[in-house]
């Protein structure tokens, strides 16, 4: 082969999509919905997430390097409630990939379906925060919304690639099946939750609270995304010593200084958890997710040692 | 006149669904739901220390609003998206800063863009004033590009090279040719003269929290007519813009709220025809870095050179520093001072209260 036959082939290897050869790629915005796009997946798919679990999903950059996930994907699953509302709108325009722009069977929003708290009914505007007019949208913190999603992202699969269907509903019947034995053993872990009142950080964990029973009483943040006032932390410690508040639940991205300073004047336990699959090296699935958020949680129960 | 056409009837379409909102109920919803994305962005400013009379253009008042800009956005159909930004000025002027349409579900990695847009001649003439970190324009930019900034009515082919594994664009746009008043690098011949932009770019991220973006981009177009006043014949003079942008950026992705840093420069180079078949040769460069120190607040630096288009031996040198308070993503109050030397060789000092604010959907996070 002479040397321009071989730079010829070279050339076109790197310039043909490794689609041609490949199982269908599926992007997501989040590692949470990559967990679940892969459960359900399997081997039949590729599955990449933008935003990594330790990363605070509403402040993601839109690098021109995810263009280059995106242009090549089959199916772009998003969280929704405008929860990537400040990078994946331009992605999605920039990819160049009409198959999974909204409408198109490639684009799917995981939301759609779920059981979706704090829908606003009422005025709103941004004197409450950055606040998400459509609902919470951290509301994959809910095992039975995550089989929703699943069931979604199965459907759209089977659509997509309608000769492995048989193999996308066997891989979700095998999903439902772990997620109810684990669900069993995050209830007997979580009894002991129950009735609980807390302080989150952020507002991010309503769905995560419901399910399991704990009632989240206040929060570090002034409002979301608005950091909290010296009056607003006065009154929290007063709030915190006043009702006996156990614990302060945060994500790893946050920075603990200050709900630390806290709990220095008021005894209060800060939970650094992970909000999402990823957060910590060892959180590959969504079921290691609840088994370390609960983890975490009844570690740190009154009581309990440090 | 045409910007006169298109502001009235985009008043027209935005009213007629609230007329028959108000005789149908059931319509208001769907209108609501089917209207485009609606925002404003204000700036409004504050400016004290003595303009030098080599800057050229009127002293600003103490207080002003710079600019009021009205932002449209909605997707048009399954191929198209619609972009407007009408600027209302302190004097009360209006202009369609930018008006377009962008094809962005076209085959082989293509876009198309056609209307009236800023030309993508690097990466600073692309940001909308009041979006810039600064108070003022880099001085390359202000005495090339004009107070503005390189844009016109056009079209705009833009190609994604498909290497899977590095981010290659590449952009030629065709526009209508700007009067030197607008932006002094060009001067239009005729109505109908045109102005030609290309730009080649590539981004990789270095590593998780850092990455790199670099762009060349080259723009093409007539500087005035040379009459001969003996002859009478005429002859279009030819000027050329070479520019050259290196950005990069640290962000670590666990600590995003709280931390980052960008630094940014733009080298330009100029030749522009003169009369009697000379040329002259300019060129410029500004160089900016921004670090972000805590959740809401940020502290910049710029230094600016350049020569005159029309007089590469006249240069102007500057410095801008500045402390930027964010109380929330849709707010900013930003203190800057600069300090510059003028063509005629006099210094000058400003300083400057830069306030704008955001309402409306939540917008694109700048990259």
């Amino acid at each position: 082969m002479s040397s321009m036959k071989i730079l010829v082939a070279l050339l076109a290897s790197a310039l043909i999509p490794a689609r041609a050869f490949a199982a269908l790629r599926v992007v997501t915005t989040t590692e949470d919905l990559a967990a679940l796009a892969r459960a359900v997946g399997g081997d039949l798919v590729v599955v990449e997430p933008i935003a990594r679990g330790y990363q605070d999903p509403h402040f993601v950059e839109a690098k021109p390097s995810y263009l280059l996930k995106l242009r090549r994907a089959d199916l772009f699953v998003q969280v929704g409630l405008e929860l990537e509302a400040g990078w994946a709108p331009s992605l999605l325009t920039n990819a160049r990939n009409p198959r999974i722009h909204p409408g198109a069977p490639g684009f799917l929003d995981a939301s759609e379906g779920c059981d979706i708290l704090e829908k606003r009914a009422g005025p709103v505007d941004r004197s409450l925060g950055d606040v998400h007019p459509l609902g919470n949208p951290h509301y994959w913190l809910d095992p039975a919304n995550g089989l929703r999603i699943a069931r979604r992202i199965a459907a759209r699969l089977s659509e997509l690639d309608g000769a492995h269907a048989a193999d996308y509903a066997a891989n979700l019947k095998r999903f439902e099946t772990d997620l109810a034995a684990r669900e069993k053993v995050w209830d007997e872990e979580a009894k002991a939750l129950r009735g609980l009142r807390i302080v989150t950080y952020h507002n991010s964990w309503p769905n995560l609270a419901k399910r399991f029973g704990l009632e989240v009483v206040d929060y570090v943040e002034l409002r979301p995304g608005i950091p909290a006032s010296p009056a607003h932390v006065a009154a929290l410690i007063a709030h915190i010593k006043k009702d006996q508040l156990p614990l302060i639940l945060m994500e790893p991205y946050f920075d603990p200084k200050l709900p630390r300073k806290i709990a220095g004047e008021t005894g209060i336990r800060v939970v650094i958890a992970p909000p999402s699959v990823g957060a910590e090296p060892a959180l590959k699935t969504y079921f290691d997710l609840f088994d370390r958020i609960l983890e975490l949680l009844t570690a740190n129960l009154p009581g309990a040692r440090p | 006149m045409i910007q006169r056409a298109v502001l009235t009837a985009l008043s027209l379409a935005l009213a007629v669904p609230a007329v028959r909102a108000q005789s149908a109920p059931s319509a208001l919803q769907s209108s609501n739901l089917l209207n485009p994305n609606v925002s404003v962005i204000g700036w409004f400013q504050g400016e004290a220390g003595g303009r030098s009379r080599g800057a050229g253009g009127a002293e600003p008042a103490a207080f002003a609003l710079r600019e009021a800009e009205l932002g449209l956005q909605s997707v048009v159909d399954p191929y198209a998206k619609a972009d407007f930004f009408i600027a209302v000025g302190g004097d009360g002027g209006v202009e369609l800063e930018e008006g377009y349409l962008n094809w962005f579900a076209l085959p082989y990695g293509l876009a198309l863009k056609t209307g009236k847009f800023r030309a993508d001649f690097g990466k600073f003439n692309r940001t909308h004033p009041p979006e810039t970190a600064f108070a003022d324009r880099p001085l390359v930019h202000e005495r090339f590009l004009g107070e503005e900034g390189l844009s016109g009515m056009g079209g705009a082919l833009s190609w994604q090279v498909p290497v899977p594994w590095l981010f290659v664009s590449v952009d030629a746009q065709a526009l209508t040719s700007p009067e030197a008043a607008e932006v002094p690098a060009f001067d239009q011949a005729r109505k109908r003269d045109l102005l030609y932009v290309g730009r080649v770019a590539t981004y990789y991220d270095l590593s998780e929290s850092v990455n790199a973006g670099l762009g060349a981009s080259g723009a093409w177009g007539n500087a005035g007519q040379d009459i001969d006043p003996v002859s009478g014949s005429s002859a279009t003079l030819v000027s050329r813009l070479g520019g050259l942008d290196l950005t990069l950026r640290w962000k670590d992705p666990r600590r995003a709220v709280y931390r980052s840093a960008f630094w940014q420069t733009e080298m330009l180079w100029g030749r522009r025809g003169a009369p009697g078949g000379s040329a002259v040769g300019a060129k410029g460069l500004f160089t900016h870095v921004e670090y972000q120190f805590a959740q809401r607040w940020r502290a910049g630096a710029r230094y600016d050179y350049t020569e005159l288009p029309a007089d590469g031996s006249v240069r102007e040198t500057g410095g801008l520093a500045y402390l930027t308070f964010m109380p929330s993503e849709f707010s900013l109050i930003s203190l800057q001072g600069r300090r510059a030397r003028r063509q005629d060789g006099s210094r000058e000092s400003l300083a400057w209260l830069k306030m704008t604010f955001n309402i409306g959907p939540h917008g694109a996070h700048p990259f």
